[in-house]
């Protein structure tokens, strides 16, 4: 029942005739599976909040084809493709109570109306607003979680094909937040309606996703699931845009194809050899090569200074997180072009700011990616 | 099939699926807008070029009509004398205005909301019924004419009458102040305190905060107000028509040549002249502005240090209350005269309520037809502006900024240089003859209103969240289903605060009437504009008195149940 959701090449320019057009979506292709809940995940100004309108229909789209299961919809206004979508103001009509507001998609489809208050009952009782909606207040007397709950409500009500969440969470408290994406992840799977939800968050979106997809300047960069997108980025953005990745400069110490194992030397004669499966470069890898190695923040280790098989660091910051205790590194600039960042789940005994330390890598975590061109890892981070 | 026959296809189908019923509905005002805007400013331009009289004479353009400039002393004293009314009343507005606006937006003081209620004045009182006041009180037999030179005439100095350059101006400033008022203490109380509060910090004093930080600030403010004021003042005709005497400004120079000779060429290029100085006037103040506007990071949160000296508030109270009684002088005046039958010298004489008990028999026809015209025009308006501003606003089309400007051209043009438009495109036997009819006269309000409605729901569209709208499409719902249900409820005030207004002020139209007018469709405002240049001054005062309390009741309730400020509408784009 459940519909796939499917982009062919899909390209979006704004203003293609003006001074000065933007390319949004450059060819995105990809697949969602019926019943999935699938995130579009990237930085502002990526294309993400784009291609959801796209896929709404709420803009038209410069080339390829969207497809709703097998039925191309390129060319389909917005109020023939039922659809549901949450705005990210939750878009709710402040002239309308909280019954009329979801009651409206059914009443735009001329549902008899024993039918509507049946199916609003039934939807408000999914989202856990039956009270609400026996006082039935207008919708701007309600709180920000309420408001949200009201609106999926509303998008779901007429059972839509396709559920399309635009940054439903981004106008909500941090407790709120985590506690409704939970919740949108429960009625989702209830319900069992393909759904897009786009986030720039990317602990909500491997919070709340089957699958999600990474996308830069129009482009996707990687998709799968959350473990696949953290544990294994095909390139360095993505490994640093999903949790945080230190780099460090490094050159192969001999050539290899993508498949085989390594060496990589970095600067101060620190020679690493990573997994086989850690080769993210394109083509394998030619001695010599200047690589990035990447390396989480729980796969650093701090000892005290003078260890062996370490680098000489000065601790700059300590931020006690509660679950573990976070450092910030400086390392010679040779060596990685960044502070580092280490989290620890144990303080260093008796280590302050300002001093020095040893910095320990766990070699069968570190990943080699291509050192991305014209693009300074440390301004993409999304704070 | 071959791929060019398959593309045929698909587009046929996307044709199809397309939700045609917008653009059905948008060529409506497009049409209303070419035929009886274009059209008729098309006609004008080429008449003007035309020479005297009232043909059309293609083969024989050229500059005849506006070489009177340059040889008729009647026409250059009528230039100057607009020239010279509408820039004295822009300096006198202003230099009544802004230190009422500062007092009110940042001295503490009593009865702000009472001094504020100025600011609707210019609505409420039609120009040339102020004049009338004047006339009374400062005339040739003006009481405080009279009193005035009891005092003054020892000392050597004599106040001449109203009549002349000079009591135009002064009507004129006292008319239109309310606009540099208003726009000039909405800037004082909104501009963020805490720029003067960093300049006090760092160790200016207030004089140089005045002049360095504050006034800088509300220059734009100030600027839009007296542009409005010399608007207003180049296009006005009920005052220099009452009080100019000898002395012609544009407007009526247009009004003779139209009503004592029928020159309708003549008066296009009159018309024409005085809407190139307007058009003139408002780019010098565009670039003036543009070089000032400052994007100021508002905090509503802070509120304005207001002056508590004693001096300070007694200045301000003292100010103020003068300027407000002066400019309630004309009403009373009009209140008093009403009930009167003679005013001349230091009383009124003979009490009577014959003013009142004879307006059924005198004016019946009239007021039915002020009503008549003024209702049916401002739905017509509503419609009309809302359709532009939904367009404008919402759709963006390729040259929306030309519908725009099209839509707020009538803002800038005086009333009688649309009558004489009117006049050019449909009178006489013309394709489309409308001449002496309801239809010419109701046609022409909604050209020249049609801008209140736009800016008042172009004001409500920018607040209405576009995703409202985005969503109920979505939902499956068509434009006209989300219009009908989503967008045109959650607008309806700003279209009533629009319509209202059109209406308020079209029940007291005369500049656009007075050519325009047939025996048949003659309004209350021709009316009372008759029976002051007749003398009948009592009967006069009654009907303005009329006039005055329906326009004031009916905004006062729109106030009352909207609860928005009707200033909006007033601003230029």
């Amino acid at each position: 029942m459940s519909l796939s959701m499917r982009y062919d090449g899909v390209e979006k320019v704004f203003d293609p005739q003006g001074r000065n057009p933007v390319r949004a979506l450059n060819g995105v292709s990809f697949t969602i599976e019926p019943g999935e809940l699938f995130c579009l995940l990237g930085p502002s100004g990526c294309g993400k909040t784009t291609l959801l309108r796209c896929t709404a229909g709420l803009e038209s789209i410069t080339g390829g084809r969207i497809f709703y299961g097998d039925r191309d919809v390129t060319t389909i206004p917005p109020f023939r493709r039922n659809i549901g979508m949450v705005f990210q103001s939750f878009a709710l009509y402040p002239h309308m109570n909280v019954f009329e507001n979801v009651a409206y998609g059914l009443r735009v489809r001329k549902v008899p109306e024993d039918t509507i208050e049946r199916k609003v009952s039934a939807i408000m009782d999914l989202v856990g607003l039956p009270d609400v909606l026996k006082r039935n207040p207008s919708p701007t007397a309600l709180s920000g979680g309420q408001k949200q709950r009201v609106a999926v409500a509303r998008a779901l009500v007429y059972d839509p094909e396709i559920l399309l969440l635009d940054e439903p969470l981004a106008n909500l408290d941090a407790k709120l937040r985590r506690r409704m994406r939970a919740e949108i992840r429960r009625i989702q799977k209830v319900t069992k309606i393909t759904t897009i939800f786009v986030t720039h968050d990317q602990e909500e979106a491997m919070a709340i996703g089957d699958r999600l997809a990474v996308l830069r300047d129009g482009n996707v960069e990687q998709l799968g699931t959350s473990s696949e997108v953290y544990s294994a980025p095909e390139n360095a953005f993505v490994a640093n845009f999903i949790g945080k990745m230190n780099f460090f400069h490094g050159r192969a110490v001999e050539s290899a194809t993508a498949d085989e194992q390594v060496r990589i030397g970095i600067a101060g004669g620190l020679v690493l050899e990573p997994q086989e499966r850690a080769i993210k470069t394109k083509h394998g890898l030619r001695a010599g090569e200047p690589v990035l190695v990447g390396v989480r923040p729980e796969h650093l280790m701090l000892r005290s200074e003078g260890s062996n098989g370490g680098f000489a660091g000065t601790v700059n910051v300590i931020q006690n997180l509660g679950q573990f205790i976070r450092y910030e590194v400086h390392v010679d600039p040779r060596l990685a072009p960044d502070a580092l960042e280490i989290d620890m789940h144990q303080a260093l005994d008796g280590c302050t700011e300002g001093d020095h330390v040893s910095v320990h890598i766990d070699q069968a975590q570190a990943l080699v990616f291509s050192p991305e061109t014209g693009w300074d890892i440390s301004q993409d981070e999304v704070g | 099939m071959d791929e060019r026959g398959l593309q045929k296809e698909s587009r046929i189908e996307r044709l199809l699926q397309k939700d045609w019923t917008p653009y059905l509905i948008f060529a409506v005002p497009l049409l209303f807008l070419a035929l009886f805007l274009f059209w008729p400013l098309g006609i004008t331009v080429l008449r003007a070029f035309s020479g005297p009289g009232f043909d059309v004479d293609l083969s024989n353009l050229g500059l005849d009509n506006f070489e009177r400039f340059m040889t008729s002393g009647l026409y250059q004293r009528s230039l100057r004398n607009s020239f010279v009314v509408s820039a004295s009343a822009v300096v006198f507005a202003t230099l009544i205005g802004l230190p009422m606006g500062y007092c009110v937006a940042r001295v503490k003081m009593p009865f702000k909301n009472l001094f504020l209620s100025i600011g609707i004045l210019p609505v409420i009182m039609p120009s040339f019924i102020g004049a009338f006041s004047w006339v009374i009180l400062l005339g040739r037999q003006g009481v405080i004419r009279l009193f005035l030179n009891r005092l003054f005439v020892p000392l050597g100095i004599v106040i001449p009458s109203i009549y002349g350059v000079a009591g135009i101006i002064f009507a004129m400033s006292l008319t239109y102040f309310p606009f540099v008022f208003l726009l000039s203490y909405g800037a004082f109380s909104a501009a963020n305190p805490m720029l003067e509060e960093a300049a006090m910090m760092m160790g200016a004093r207030r004089p140089r905060i005045m002049r360095s930080i504050t006034l800088p600030l509300v220059i734009p403010s100030i600027g839009a107000g007296a542009i409005l004021v010399f608007i207003r003042s180049m296009g006005n005709y009920g005052i220099p028509a009452i009080l100019g005497g000898d002395q012609y400004v544009l407007p009526t120079l247009i009004y003779f040549r139209v009503s004592g000779f029928w020159d309708l060429n003549s008066a296009a290029a009159i018309a024409l002249v005085s809407v190139i100085i307007t058009g003139g006037a408002l780019l010098l103040q565009k670039y003036v502005i543009s070089r000032r506007e400052y994007e100021t990071v508002s905090s509503s949160r802070s509120e304005q240090h207001l002056h508590t000296h004693w001096l300070a508030r007694l200045v301000a109270i003292v100010y103020c209350t003068l300027v407000l009684v002066v400019a309630m002088l004309p009403n009373i005046t009009i209140i008093i005269m009403s009930f009167f039958e003679y005013w001349r010298g230091a009383l009124p004489t003979g009490f009577t309520l014959e003013n009142y008990a004879r307006i059924p028999q005198l004016v019946s026809s009239e007021i039915f037809n002020s009503l008549f015209l003024a209702t049916t025009a401002s739905l017509i308006t509503a419609a009309l502006g809302c359709m532009v501003a939904y367009i404008t606003e919402r759709r963006r089309p390729k040259g929306a900024i030309l519908l725009d400007m099209a839509v707020m051209a009538p803002f800038i043009l005086p009333g009688i240089v649309v009558a004489v438009a009117f006049l050019a495109a449909f009178a006489g036997d013309a394709v489309i003859p409308l001449g002496g009819t309801y239809l010419i006269l109701l046609i022409s309000f909604v050209v020249r209103r049609t801008p209140y409605v736009f800016r008042s729901v172009v004001a409500s569209l920018t607040q209405l969240d576009v995703t409202l709208e985005e969503s109920s499409m979505i939902s499956g719902a068509n434009w006209l289903y989300t219009f009908r249900r989503v967008t045109f409820p959650l607008i309806l005030s700003g279209i009533i605060a629009g319509t209202i207004l059109t209406f308020a002020t079209l029940l007291q139209e005369l500049s656009t009437t007075i050519l325009l007018y047939s025996a048949r469709t003659r309004t209350v405002p021709v009316r009372i504009f008759a029976m002051v240049q007749d003398g009948y001054f009592g009967q006069g005062a009654a009907l303005s008195v009329m006039l005055l309390a329906t326009v004031f009741v009916v905004v006062y309730v729109m106030n009352r149940m909207l609860g928005r400020s009707i200033s909006s509408s007033f601003k230029l784009g």
